[in-house]
């Protein structure tokens, strides 16, 4: 007969008034089953159930209690590896909320130590737009000279970071193609992002082609920045909220119907701006105001049934961005988008819905548990026999982007609205001259 | 850190042997909610060769231990009281799968449902599917034989293996039944499969692999009553057909799923459905369920649907093998019950929980096999109210002794483990379970694999004046 619980429900708790304590009741719900065990990279890697989503919350449950000191590297250590991918969330009958009590125990460690040296420098740069410009200036400078291609060449993690900028090199020539559809009447404005607009701009504007040639009509909304999400995950919340606040205010001015997002990652995170702001009343409703109308550009497109265009007679395989497929449950709509391409070879990846290693700012904070888990999925990749992996996320375009010219692959890691962007341009090309 | 560990690290290597109460804690609990072991130390041993060291090792020292395979067991089975923790998780690979004679030899810490991903390309699947199988070793499954919904027509763990190595916990390696079947001498396979970590560590698995049917049709049948439900489940047996499985799970239990990820679509207004499934050749299988269909309807079913296509079956699949992980937002604590009784007591069963519950004033969630009367009665509760615990308390003990006294048995296949000890005395006489230390003391005279779990120990006397080895 099993009785009450030796782990009883943490009221008494050892952290009062801590992030922690405040999303304790998520710990309850779970039931220990360990159905979420085959779902996590980290535990997949290290064969450790601390390093398991479960042994993460019962971690997490050790500190509430008392028994475990918030201090104590041993325990730091586990909740650092994670990946903060939320494949465990997709896995879990029960509904544990692990990203919310993720980001909880990040928070609360924040306060008894501090964030490891590395993310304090990132977080302070993303913090500061003079900062993150001149940062993202530099690695274009760099891509343009063409010595990222040069250092990436470095073997192992010295050419890792540059691989990753290089990896983010336009794949095609952007064109223009005359838009011959009329606006539906809905409306959408770009959350143009910080490394997007920055390393990304193609993508960026590939987007709002695509989303104007079917029918949408764009409107730019100034003052936008940084979504804040690498500080949450970090347990850097005041920053976060700072830049959510900032956010907010700016999509407040805008009139556009919906904010679209091409970068899972930030999408995910304005969709959980009122979690975030759940303690400033005045701003709770207005982030759900703005979190209503957030949409993933995948599924508008794949709402309205994207228009074809040319065929592109390639093998593609399609990897899921965590915060696409996990934290936003956004499955099918990207493969949809891709479907609207004429002859192209969609092939099946194997685990496609488990994390890359990039999770932000993850593969730069603790790059050996990152490099084992894009061992993994490079080698899946390798199988497909793709020549271009598709995938909507900016972190995870750069770890598989990266991962794939170091093991000097040709194969490349493109936004699949990308692709839906060059099938289009070579359209218009054709009519252009048949 | 103690010098047992030290040694230990020689063997495995640093990172692998966990010591500190912190790296500890993760591994104190197992599937079984509201339980709680601390190990001594925990041990993932890399390899066979290592495994086996390992197990030599604490021989010499005298040291009890328990092996650990996912941590799902809902008895109690992997837990760990001063004893070292054997973590097989890491012996995870498919050592060779041969399709021509149907069998594959396995590490225990191979995932049930790897094994089957792995077959299936050659038209094969493992066949005892327990709904943990995402998550559960194969050498947890032969350690607790475990069963599952497909258990009604194919047998459980024991019909599908063949053979077994094993470390004896006096470090002896040996190897039990045969890859081919002979069965000259006695069964020691039979014996060692269902014996909860008790006689040995698993080190390779041999099993048989079956066939995928020709034909599958799935069919959900909804219910206003528990007892219709109860009455189509017997027509259908009576009526000479062998479901390939045959579920039942209450409205509680369907509205916890409906509520969770894996939404199969269940009717939440319904009392109960049946989720019964048939297989075999296409040539019969129309036949066999428009009949399972009819009695169906003749029992009082509201409606009877048949899964359309593979999608709309798998999603009625996981709905089921998810249900207990549902349970846990009921409430913020989960008290798992398990137990047999004959088929025909069903209705009778089924009325006497629901008296209980009401009378305790508590939900129970019956999710469970119907075709083979395995009940597994759940009651989400909160555990920090004493008084809802001690009725919760009371329920359970009621409800195992309803089903002793409709000659049925306190578990299906969940193992006795720790959870169970105090029911054996109620199925058992002093004298059975004084032959079943006998047999424990063949394979484990020392008493050091999974000390305290079973067998209670006032039941083997010389065991309960002697004290419990470490
Ligand atoms: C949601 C849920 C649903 C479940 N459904 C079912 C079901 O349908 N049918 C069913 O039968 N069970 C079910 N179970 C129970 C559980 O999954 C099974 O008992 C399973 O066999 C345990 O496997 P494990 O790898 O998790 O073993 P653990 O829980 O780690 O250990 C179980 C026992 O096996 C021993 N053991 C583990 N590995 C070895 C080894 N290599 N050598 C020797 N002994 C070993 C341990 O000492 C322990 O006594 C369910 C559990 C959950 C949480
Ligand atoms: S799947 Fe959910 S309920 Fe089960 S162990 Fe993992 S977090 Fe807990
Ligand atoms: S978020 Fe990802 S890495 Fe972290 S516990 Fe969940 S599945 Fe594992």
């Amino acid at each position: 007969m099993s009785h009450s619980a030796t782990h009883t429900t943490a009221r008494t708790t050892a952290l009062p008034g801590s992030p922690l304590e405040q999303a304790a009741s998520g710990l309850d719900m779970c039931v220990h089953c360990g159905f979420c065990l085959q779902a996590c990279p980290t535990y997949l890697a290290l064969d450790d159930e601390n390093d398991s989503p479960r042994g993460r919350l019962v971690l997490m449950r050790g500190l509430l209690e008392g028994e475990l000191n918030p201090a104590d590297p041993d325990v730091g250590t586990h909740i650092d590896r994670c990946l903060g991918c939320r494949g465990c969330e997709s896995a879990c009958p029960s509904g544990v909320p692990y990203g919310q009590l993720l980001e909880a125990t990040r928070a609360t460690l924040a306060q008894h130590r501090p964030i490891p040296l590395i993310a304090r420098v990132i977080l302070a740069v993303f913090r500061n737009p003079a900062l993150l410009a001149l940062a993202l200036g530099a690695a274009r400078l760099l891509r343009a000279t063409g010595l990222t291609r040069l250092l990436a060449r470095l073997p192992g993690r010295p050419g890792f970071p540059f691989a990753m900028v290089e990896s983010t090199r336009p794949l095609h020539t952007p064109t223009r193609y005359a838009n011959d559809v009329s606006p539906s009447g809905t409306t959408f404005t770009l959350l143009t992002g910080c490394v997007m607009e920055g390393l990304f701009a193609h993508t960026n504007r590939a987007t709002e082609r695509v989303l104007e040639a079917n029918g949408f009509g764009r409107q730019d909304t100034a003052n936008q920045g940084c979504c804040g999400a690498l500080h949450a995950h970090a347990g850097d919340l005041a920053s976060a909220r700072a830049l959510a606040r900032r956010n907010i205010a700016a999509f407040e001015r805008s009139s556009a119907d919906l904010i679209v997002t091409n970068s899972s990652g930030c999408g995910a995170m304005l969709r959980e701006y009122p979690h975030l702001l759940a303690d400033e009343p005045a701003w709770t409703e207005r982030a759900s105001r703005v979190a209503a109308r957030v949409r993933d550009v995948s599924e508008l497109l794949a709402a309205r049934g994207p228009r074809p265009g040319a065929a592109i007679p390639w093998r593609v395989t399609y990897d899921a961005p965590c915060h696409l497929q996990h934290a936003q449950r956004i499955v099918a709509q990207p493969r949809a988008v891709l479907s609207a391409i004429p002859q192209l070879d969609l092939v099946p990846l194997a685990d496609s819905d488990q994390c890359c290693g990039s999770a932000g700012i993850f593969n730069l904070v603790e790059p050996d548990v990152s490099e084992r888990v894009l061992e993994t999925k490079l080698r899946n990749i390798q199988a497909t026999r793709a020549t271009l992996v598709a995938t909507g996320n900016p972190g995870c375009l750069m770890q598989i982007g990266a991962g794939l010219i170091q093991a000097k692959s040709s194969a490349r890691a493109i936004h699949p609205v990308e692709l839906l962007d060059a099938s289009y341009a070579a359209q218009a090309q054709h009519r252009a001259d048949p | 850190m103690i010098p047992l560990a030290r040694e230990l690290q020689d063997i495995v290597g640093a990172g692998w042997v966990k010591s500190g109460s912190s790296d500890l804690l993760a591994y104190t609990s197992d599937g079984l909610p509201g339980y709680r072991r601390d190990p001594l130390l925990a041990v993932f041993p890399g390899s066979r060769d290592e495994a086996i060291a390992v197990v030599q090792l604490l021989a010499k020292r005298n040291v009890s231990f328990v092996p650990r395979g996912a941590g799902t067991g809902l008895s109690g089975g992997a837990l760990a009281d001063g004893s070292v923790l054997i973590g097989m998780q890491r012996l995870r690979r498919i050592i060779e799968l041969d399709a021509e004679n149907r069998t594959a030899r396995v590490e225990p810490g191979v995932v049930n449902v790897h094994l089957t991903r792995a077959a299936t390309p050659h038209g094969l699947h493992y066949a005892p599917d327990p709904s943990s199988q995402s998550a559960c070793t194969i050498g947890g499954n032969v350690a607790e034989n475990a069963g599952g919904p497909h258990c009604l027509k194919y047998g459980v763990t024991t019909n599908h293996v063949l053979a077994l190595t094993v470390v004896l916990p006096d470090g002896v390696v040996v190897q039990l039944g045969s890859a081919t079947q002979e069965t000259e001498g006695y069964d020691l396979l039979g014996t060692f499969v269902g014996s909860e970590g008790c006689f040995g560590l698993v080190l390779d698995v041999t099993v048989r692999l079956t066939p995928n049917p020709e034909a599958v049709r799935t069919m959900l049948a909804d219910f206003t009553t528990i007892d219709a439900a109860a009455r189509a489940t017997s027509d259908i047996v009576a009526s000479g057909i062998v479901p390939a499985a045959l579920e039942m799970m209450d409205a509680p239990t369907i509205q916890a799923v409906e509520s969770s990820i894996y939404a199969a679509g269940y009717p939440v207004d319904a009392a109960a459905v049946l989720l019964i499934e048939l297989d075999g050749s296409a040539a019969g299988i129309e036949a066999d369920a428009e009949r399972v269909v009819a009695l169906c309807r003749s029992a009082g079913a509201r409606r009877v649907e048949v899964a359309a296509d593979e999608t709309q079956r798998q999603r009625l699949w996981q709905g089921r093998k998810k249900a207990f992980g549902a349970m846990g937002r009921v409430s913020s604590h989960l008290v798992v019950q398990d137990a047999v009784i004959p088929r025909t007591q069903l209705p009778a069963v089924l009325r006497e929980i629901a008296a209980v519950a009401a009378e305790e004033r508590l939900t129970v969630c019956n999710v469970f096999h119907a075709g083979d009367g395995n009940l597994h009665p759940n009651i989400p509760y909160n555990a920090n109210d004493p008084d809802e615990s001690a009725r919760v308390h009371r329920a359970m003990g009621r409800i195992m002794q309803a089903c002793v006294a409709a000659g049925g048995s306190v578990t299906g296949e969940h193992g006795i483990g720790l959870d169970k000890l105090d029911y054996m005395p109620l199925i058992f006489s002093d004298e059975s379970l004084a032959a079943m230390c006998r047999v424990r003391e063949v394979f484990d005279p020392g008493r050091r694999a999974n000390p305290g779990k079973v067998i209670p120990v006032r039941a083997c006397r010389e065991w309960a004046l002697a004290p419990a080895a470490r």
